[in-house]
């Protein structure tokens, strides 16, 4: 076995082991903090698909930006309303068996027809790119593609993305400001 | 084999690098206190007190590791390690001499912004896990700040990327000196990729450059947490911050991962702004003094001394400067630093678009 089938399997057991724990854990400031390994993991799958812009943006905006916000807004909030949240039944689903049942069908049903539908052999596109010797490599400078690709193909979802942020900060902004005509 | 024993051999070099800068740099500090104060600084250990920090770091190795009754164990013991693994981290990506460094990556300069916030959450841990309410009011400072004044140094950091087209940091240190593989100009009008020297530095590339450095370096004095703006561990009014109720080996480490931090930033404002490996003499004439003095070892001395540099202004400033209060603190960041380092970001675009090419 590799090293980086190892590393592979070492952080997809991390991702699913650790959120499985985020949502399971009573202690909701632990489930945060364990909300930053699962982060974390999901930063190292996403370099094993070459992404290493993503996975640095994943660690640089959920981390250093979401998962802070989470933890003030819990360290924050009012003592009673996290003891009435912290109440939970105990059982991982919350809902009568009659209800659970149809949803772990259903859920089973999708990962079934996943296996199903699953192809071993590699695609076609694929085997092309690698009879062209069109593959992208780990050595490769993947931001300078991404910046051109932001600037070119996709310049039209990348602008409305901006805009959305734009409106998020100024709502932001607006919800945040003393209402100075009282 | 080799391959497995080199990538264990990095971070034990790394480590214990920071481990003696960090003995060192504190009696530094000490001694630079004294000299500001008027005093003579340790005195008593060895000779003028050179032995007081490894007689300091052997107490502290010896003492008892307690938690407190009612502190979140887990929480609380892995705050310091993952404060002192995410500063050790962006170590990983700086260059110490001309393609002398440990991960050579495309996204080296993103990542060790990165790093920097998994810094915030450890000291948050540390704050929430102590379970004192002066250490989680100290992490709630320092975390404000941290978030705060990392929009000030991201915009001066993109404007220096503007320029220079590139997030790799081994890049961005070649391109500052005589070695360079890109045409340099100095302020953008003289030619200067056969002189070198000083005036090869990107804080040289373009006028605003400056300023840009200025931005940066005030911004990671804060990022730091270092005095004028260490209101996350202000002793007066918060006792120590969020490392109120840390002792012993925990309490060297966030000491390490502080003094680490403080290495860290000097040396990537040294890569980004000052040259980095490259040397400070220009060829002049027949006195070729770039060419003279870049090499390897040359390259090694030129990174350290800058950043060692660097480090003892930061001690300066700290002993020199009253603390900020929290609303000076901020309106500097975001009515300050931040509108200024957006028009640094502004004036690097149109000098990359107009000027460079």
């Amino acid at each position: 076995m590799n090293v980086d089938l190892f590393l592979f399997y070492a952080f997809a057991t991390l991702a699913i082991g650790s959120a499985l724990l985020v949502v399971s854990l009573k202690n909701i400031a632990r489930a945060l903090f364990l909300f930053f390994v699962v982060l974390f993991a999901m930063a190292g799958l996403y370099l094993f698909a070459l992404a290493d812009f993503v996975a640095i943006t994943q660690i640089m905006v959920y981390v250093g930006g979401v998962l802070i916000l989470l933890l003030f807004a819990f360290m924050l909030s009012n003592k009673e309303l996290l003891n009435d949240l912290q109440q939970t039944t105990g059982s991982l689903f919350s809902l009568p068996t009659w209800k659970v049942l149809p949803l772990i069908l259903f859920f089973l049903g999708i990962m079934i027809y996943g296996i199903i539908e699953w192809q071993q052999s590699t695609p076609a596109w694929m085997t092309t790119a690698i009879q062209n010797n069109t593959v992208i490599k780990s050595t490769d400078n993947n931001i300078h593609q991404l910046g051109i690709k932001f600037m070119t193909q996709y310049v039209l979802p990348f602008e409305v993305i901006s805009i959305f942020l734009m409106m998020a900060l100024i709502g932001a902004s607006h919800l945040s400001r003393k209402d100075l005509q009282k | 084999m080799l391959d497995l024993f080199i990538h264990i051999l990095v971070p034990v070099a790394i480590f214990t690098f920071i481990a003696i800068f960090t003995l060192f740099a504190v009696y530094a500090e000490r001694k630079i206190a004294g000299f500001v104060q008027d005093r003579l600084g340790p005195m008593e250990t060895g000779k003028y007190g050179s032995l007081q920090t490894i007689a300091d770091i052997l107490k502290l190795l010896q003492k008892e590791l307690i938690t407190p009754l009612l502190a979140d164990k887990i929480l609380f013991r892995l705050a310091p390690i993952i404060i002192f693994v995410a500063v050790f981290t962006g170590f990983s990506v700086m260059p110490w001499s001309q393609d002398f460094i440990p991960v050579n990556t495309h996204t080296g300069l993103f990542l060790i912004m990165a790093i920097v916030s998994i810094d915030a959450i450890g000291i948050l841990m540390a704050g929430w896990g102590s379970n004192n309410k002066f250490s989680l009011l100290g992490s709630m400072r320092a975390i404000a700040q941290m978030v705060s004044y990392e929009i000030p140094v991201g915009l001066s950091l993109i404007a220096a990327v503007m320029l220079t087209q590139t997030l790799n940091l081994n890049d961005i240190a070649t391109n500052q000196g005589v070695l360079a593989t890109e045409e340099i100009k100095f302020l953008g009008v003289w030619s200067i990729k056969n002189v070198g020297g000083i005036f090869a530095w990107n804080i040289f590339q373009a006028p605003h450059m400056i300023v840009t450095y200025i931005i940066f370096f005030i911004a990671t004095l804060a990022e730091c947490n270092r005095a004028p703006f260490d209101i996350p561990e202000a002793e007066s009014e918060l006792v120590g911050g969020f490392h109120t109720e840390y002792g012993g080996i925990q309490f060297a480490f966030l000491f390490l991962a502080e003094y680490a931090m403080m290495f860290l930033v000097s040396m990537l404002g040294v890569v980004i702004f000052l040259g980095a490996w490259n040397t400070p003499l220009p060829n002049m004439g027949a006195l070729k003094l770039a060419n003279w003095t870049t090499g390897f070892a040359w390259g090694i001395f030129w990174t350290f001394s800058k950043s060692l540099f660097l480090v003892g202004v930061q001690m300066w400033i700290r002993w020199t400067l009253p603390r900020l209060r929290a609303d000076q603190l901020m309106n500097l960041c975001w009515k300050v630093l931040t509108p200024l380092a957006f028009l640094c970001m502004a004036i690097s675009a149109i000098w990359r678009i107009l000027v460079i090419v």
